[in-house]
């Protein structure tokens, strides 16, 4: 089981629906992004177009943050979804460095959405659920919590939405699809090989578990 | 270079993490390693004794600048248990194996009681401490070449910039070192300086242009360096104070000049230092947009 994502660029409208959802989900904390929406222009005058990019960790498959990480605090799960053990993060911030997407974040100050106004509700809550270690790396990862809850009740990530990322499930246009890339019968492989999905920046080598449909 | 958010892995985007605030300590770490790795070899060649020693205190330098700029230094002992992977890991233990070699075979040398009679524990320890103070020299190289999203790192000749770098700097001590104490083999020493001076100089100029074959961004890194924001510092800290100066007071000054040569061997630690802080600084991601 290999989870991956297939997000086709001609349905995501940059519309960052995908970068709150997951702020609100894991509660992240101001200037901490897991996944990000890069917005680009490709060509010359007068034929020039607009790239938008949905992006977060790719959950590779040959991760070189695993193999940067010198405490073995990033690790990658059997399902292939790479997370980080903040209590091992020495907070070298050599996964960062050695990231060739760019995709990781460090929570190196806790600060406060309205500074000098007090926690709102939900930053006070996100203390008490989501908790986030100071000093520490974070990124995301795939809403792994959602993916194991939602299995352990018989759920399906990527077709019911207890299950799935909160990128995903938030999306509307349903630019992302989510499921298991190997399984061949899975509808995100019938997207890839009929859509001619494409992974991300192959170059680096990293067999990343993101793909994208132009 | 100055990034906007939204130009973030859109445009060329600088590596910050190690070259600003906290994480530029583990610049000042990679040069006193590299210098303490160079320093240790070339004393262990001229069997100087006290360049050993102060190669050893720039080692717990080293040691000291890899916690500082840690966020969980006190986690510090979970970083020897990768070196499988990691080279940070890998580093990690040549350093703490060096100190501890290094350390033995001084005690066992100041407590003997004719320095030149080297008995063969001492033997012992110089080579083991000598095996690993080329891993703390060699290995911070490979720490920043691994790196595969900056193209300016990510090249073979990463590991022999830094090992050249710190051998340039501990020949540069060293000859300080055996003004002072006025060594018989003064004028080899003074040979291996000079050699090592220009020798240093000609690997970062082919770094430099093998950077101008590995790509646009690698491109733009080199050019940041030469004629970009950073050439002040190339210049003036890295080639006229580190190198050029350095030169002259080598060729022109003798056994008889410990200051000038102390001077000088403070000069090249800082072109040396700054060497380290302006590669990491010039770093440069590839974007992630086409264009």
């Amino acid at each position: 089981m290999r989870w991956g994502m297939a997000i086709e660029l001609k349905r995501c409208i940059g519309c960052y629906a995908c970068v709150l959802a997951c702020k609100a989900e894991h509660f992240l904390p101001p200037d901490i992004f897991w996944n990000r929406v890069l917005i680009g222009e490709k060509g010359k005058y007068p034929t020039v177009s607009k790239i938008i990019l949905s992006v977060r960790c790719n959950q590779c498959a040959n991760p070189k943050c695993v193999d940067a990480c010198p405490t073995g605090a990033t690790q990658k799960r059997e399902d292939g979804i790479v997370w980080i053990d903040e209590d091992k993060c020495v907070g070298c911030r050599y996964c960062m460095v050695a990231c060739p997407y760019q995709m990781r974040s460090f929570y190196e100050h806790e600060k406060e959405y309205f500074p000098g106004q007090g926690l709102t509700e939900h930053e006070k809550i996100g203390r008490i659920l989501y908790p986030h270690q100071k000093g520490v790396v974070q990124k995301c990862v795939f809403c792994k919590e959602r993916i194991d809850a939602g299995l352990a009740k018989g759920l399906k990530p990527g077709v019911d939405r207890d299950a799935s990322p909160a990128c995903q499930i938030i999306c509307p246009t349903k630019a992302i699809h989510f499921g298991d890339l190997d399984d061949p019968n899975s509808e995100i492989n019938m997207i890839i090989q009929t859509k001619k999905g494409h992974q991300f920046h192959p170059e680096f080598d990293t067999d990343p578990s993101i793909y994208y449909i132009d | 270079m100055d990034v906007k958010p939204y130009e973030f892995m859109v445009k060329e985007t600088p590596a910050r993490e190690w070259s600003e605030g906290m994480g530029s300590l583990i610049a000042v770490a990679m040069f006193l390693g590299g210098v303490s790795g160079g320093l240790y070899l070339t004393s262990l060649y001229f069997n100087n004794v006290w360049g050993m020693f102060i190669a050893w205190i720039f080692a717990l330098g080293m040691g000291l600048f890899d916690m500082a700029h840690l966020s969980k230094p006190f986690r510090a002992w979970r970083i020897a248990f990768r070196p499988g992977s990691s080279w940070i890991s890998r580093g990690f233990i040549f350093v703490i194996l060096f100190i501890g070699a290094a350390g033995i075979q001084l005690l066992i040398n100041l407590m003997t009681g004719n320095p030149a009679d080297i008995n063969p524990a001492e033997i012992f320890f110089r080579v083991v401490a000598g095996i690993f103070a080329f891993g703390v020299a060699i290995y911070s190289g490979f720490v920043v070449g691994f790196v595969n999203g900056v193209k300016f790192w990510n090249s073979g000749i990463m590991p022999i910039l830094f090992v050249v770098a710190g051998v340039t700097g501990g020949a540069s001590v060293l000859l300080a070192t055996a003004a002072y104490t006025s060594a018989g083999d003064f004028s080899t020493i003074q040979a291996m300086a000079r050699f090592m001076l220009v020798f240093y100089t000609i690997v970062i100029f082919v770094h430099l242009w093998i950077a101008t074959y590995s790509g646009p961004v690698a491109r733009d890194s080199a050019r940041m360096l030469v004629k970009g924001n950073l050439a002040g510092i190339f210049w003036v800290i890295i080639i006229l104070i580190g190198v050029v100066v350095p030169l002259i007071f080598v060729f022109t000054a003798g056994a008889d000049s410990p200051i000038i040569l102390m001077l000088s061997a403070a000069m090249v630690l800082l072109g040396n230092l700054a060497l380290r802080y302006s590669i990491l600084r010039a770093g440069m991601y590839t974007p992630l947009v086409p264009e």
